[in-house]
């Protein structure tokens, strides 16, 4: 009996293996190698000579805390979370919707998941449409009054807007992805719940709070983890709407932005280990925001 | 039986490896327009090098990251076509191989323009085979209906004070732009060219940057001012000068590009109407009287292992018969010395394009390199451009923003 544990137990792994050898290849290598390289002074002139990494200790850390461009980056990402609430509820709202079984559902599912398929210097071009100062952002704005035409601006261009106008694309992107997630979730309600919710009397809006919303609690944290983590971690949509300058005044450099300036962005002055330290630093960030999340479910389990 | 075959055959293999030296070959963004002259380029190598092959490879985006992957991973290219910064980067970090190592300096003085030359010259060493080049202001090309409607004479337009004001008038009286300079370009310091071009100093005699005089700050406000009344579009702040310039003049937006005569081509893709109706003029140059400008360079990895068939090929390639054939192609300048007498580089129609090469071809002579960036490049040249967005966003005045550019710069330039 007992071998036959085991020969299940291998046959498991030997399942598992192609995909373990390469998370650990392209994931955990990368992940660790990275972290190690925040400790050290590595840069190309070194990698080009064969000369390996030294080891440091926290120099890069300090440096990296100190430098006035990653604070902005910090904050700036911190600001973009705030992306991830609203996205969190209309995602869900809008998956209540289209999940009644009424004629051309199907067409609106499609519809909002376009955004998510849609390359996003495609979506660029449009956006900037939008957002320029004959766009359509002000013309909407000037026909409900709230801009007359001296009022008019780039909201790009403008570094109390430029942030959030680029918040709004990375909502539009992520928006039918989540609803997607949320409508497999709706899925597994049975129908029965809320026939007996109705027959007690619950409207529409008592059903939506009192049995949609708890019964969608472990898809809310699942999506609401992935979003912040995805805030943290904005960069396309920076590079691709300011041409990697993080501009105006930078007021969308991101933390990640600074990473990707120091490594990628100009490859042959790149230093490997402020970009690994300061990654590491994002990376703690990003743990902390999914240690609250979890902490926030689990209080939640116990009281039902 | 089959172990002799095989053992036949791996000494024929051998022998081959041994008779022939495989090169690699990485372009920059050349593929898939200029396929036919590269790859023609090649075969005319090969035909007078039969023991050397050589792959082609077009790298675009990516050229950076995979070069240094490629040298850290051992399997180095032989011949890398870098422009001027990477080059100087690429010099600074010791990836790539002194060409005077490789070809005595006298001969490389016979064979290239020496102001182009100097632009790969990093601590007395120069580390790149010029290439194909290019003039910053090159030729200006118009719309003539644009400046018929605005009431502007093309011969008025002398220097770059005239096409501002020129500008200012066309926007009036047609609601397109004129010209639009680069002010803040993403890559490199497009303002302290600004100043170059108007024979205002970068540096002081010591080597400290000294951009912020009167007559820097009046040159700085005029162009501020110019985005405030909208003579010059803010998106400037956004993206390349170049790439919008294409775009706007292309959709009849913009009525003036002062540029190399190559944009030429995209104008004749997106609109070939306008393309017809454009007109070519000399550029209207700055108070100093220069053309800026640069060039590609052909370089050899330290990691090569073919350096002398490498240099053999670069030195082909480079050469002013395949500089020429490359012009006819699309509209380079040459940087092999004595372009300005080939007669390979006259124009033969009234095409647009070949005007544009006739003019602009064979001057390159007249490429000047401008000033020599700092090193920490990437900080000064970030902490630049931030200050001169905040002057044109007015968040601080053109004295600050330039003050505080010269303060950081000092203190940074290592």
């Amino acid at each position: 009996m007992k071998r036959k544990a085991f020969a299940i137990t291998l046959i498991a792994y030997g399942f598992l293996a192609p995909a373990l050898v390469l998370m650990g290849l392209f994931t955990f290598y990368p992940v660790f190698y990275g972290s190690y390289l925040g400790f050290t002074d590595y840069t190309v002139a070194d990698l080009a000579s064969g000369e390996g990494p030294q080891w440091v200790g926290f120099k890069n850390i300090q440096f990296v805390l100190g430098d006035p461009l990653f604070q902005t980056g910090v904050l700036n990402s911190l600001k973009y979370l705030l992306v991830v609430p609203l996205l969190q509820i209309a995602s869900l709202a809008v998956a209540v919707l289209v999940n009644q079984k009424l004629p051309l559902m199907a067409f609106f599912r499609v519809g909002y998941y376009i955004p998510v398929v849609t390359s996003i210097s495609l979506a660029a071009v449009m956006w900037e449409w939008i957002f320029q100062k004959e766009g359509f952002l002000n013309w909407s704005l000037q026909l409900l009054n709230v801009l007359n035409s001296e009022g008019r601006f780039n909201w790009l261009l403008n570094e109390n807007t430029a942030l959030w106008a680029i918040m709004l694309v990375t909502f539009w992107r992520g928006f039918g992805y989540y609803m997607v997630l949320y409508l497999a979730g709706l899925q597994s309600i049975p129908a029965e719940l809320e026939e007996a919710a109705t027959l007690d009397g619950a409207n529409a809006w008592q059903r939506f709070w009192l049995i949609i919303v708890p019964l969608m609690r472990p898809t809310l944290l699942l999506c609401s983890l992935l979003s912040t983590i995805a805030a943290i971690r904005v960069l396309e949509e920076i590079i691709v709407f300011t041409g990697g300058s993080g501009g105006p005044l930078n007021s969308t450099y991101t933390a990640l932005l600074y990473v990707y300036n120091k490594s990628w962005g100009n490859m042959l002055n790149a230093n490997f280990g402020v970009a690994g330290a300061a990654g590491l630093l994002i990376a703690l960030v990003g743990f902390a925001l999914s240690y609250v999340n979890f902490r926030l479910t689990r209080e939640e389990r116990s009281e039902r | 039986m089959v172990k002799r075959l095989l053992a036949a055959s791996a000494f024929a293999l051998g022998l081959s490896a041994f008779a022939q030296t495989q090169i690699e070959f990485w372009t920059y963004y050349l593929s898939p327009n200029f396929d036919n002259y590269i790859k023609g380029t090649i075969a005319d190598f090969e035909k007078e090098n039969p023991t050397i092959k050589v792959r082609w490879v077009d790298k675009q985006d990516t050229m950076e990251r995979d070069l240094t992957a490629a040298v850290a991973l051992g399997r180095a290219p032989d011949v890398v076509n870098l422009w001027q910064d990477s080059t100087f980067a690429a010099a600074q970090n010791r990836i790539l191989t002194p060409i005077t190592q490789l070809v005595n300096r006298n001969v490389l003085n016979q064979l290239y323009y020496p102001n182009v030359l100097d632009i790969f010259v990093t601590e007395g060493q120069v580390y790149g085979l010029p290439w194909y080049g290019w003039l910053d202001q090159g030729v200006m090309m118009y719309n003539p209906d644009l400046l018929q409607r605005a009431g502007v004479d093309v011969r008025t337009i002398r220097n770059t004070d005239d096409l501002l004001a020129a500008s200012e008038k066309i926007k009036k009286a047609t609601g397109a732009y004129g010209w639009l300079p680069p002010v803040k370009d993403p890559n490199g310091a497009s303002f302290l060219g600004r100043f170059f071009l108007e024979g205002l100093p970068v540096y002081d005699k010591d080597g400290k940057a000294a951009f912020n005089s009167p007559a820097h700050i009046a040159l700085l406000q005029k162009y501020v001012d110019a985005m405030k009344n909208d003579a010059i579009p803010q998106e400037l702040l956004r993206k390349e000068a170049f790439q919008l310039s294409n775009e706007l003049y292309s959709q009849g937006k913009a009525a003036i590009v002062v540029g190399a005569p190559t944009t030429l081509n995209r104008v004749k893709e997106a609109n070939p109407d306008l393309y017809a109706r454009t007109r070519i003029a000399p550029a209207p140059l700055g108070k100093a009287g220069i053309q800026t400008g640069g060039a590609m360079s052909l370089v050899v990895p330290r990691a090569s292992k073919n350096q002398s068939a490498a240099i053999r090929f670069a030195l082909f390639v480079t050469s002013r018969t395949n500089q020429v054939k490359f012009a006819n192609v699309v509209p380079i300048v040459s940087t092999a010395a004595g372009s300005e007498n080939d007669p390979g580089l006259r124009a033969r129609s009234n095409d647009p394009l070949e005007i544009g090469k006739g003019m602009n071809s064979a001057s390159g002579r007249l490429i000047n390199p401008g000033f020599k960036p700092p090193k920490n490049t990437d900080d000064i040249y970030k902490n630049f451009n931030d200050n001169i967005e905040a002057a044109f966003l007015g968040r601080k005045s053109a004295k600050q923003a330039l003050d505080d550019a010269v303060a950081f710069w000092n203190a940074n330039a290592k």
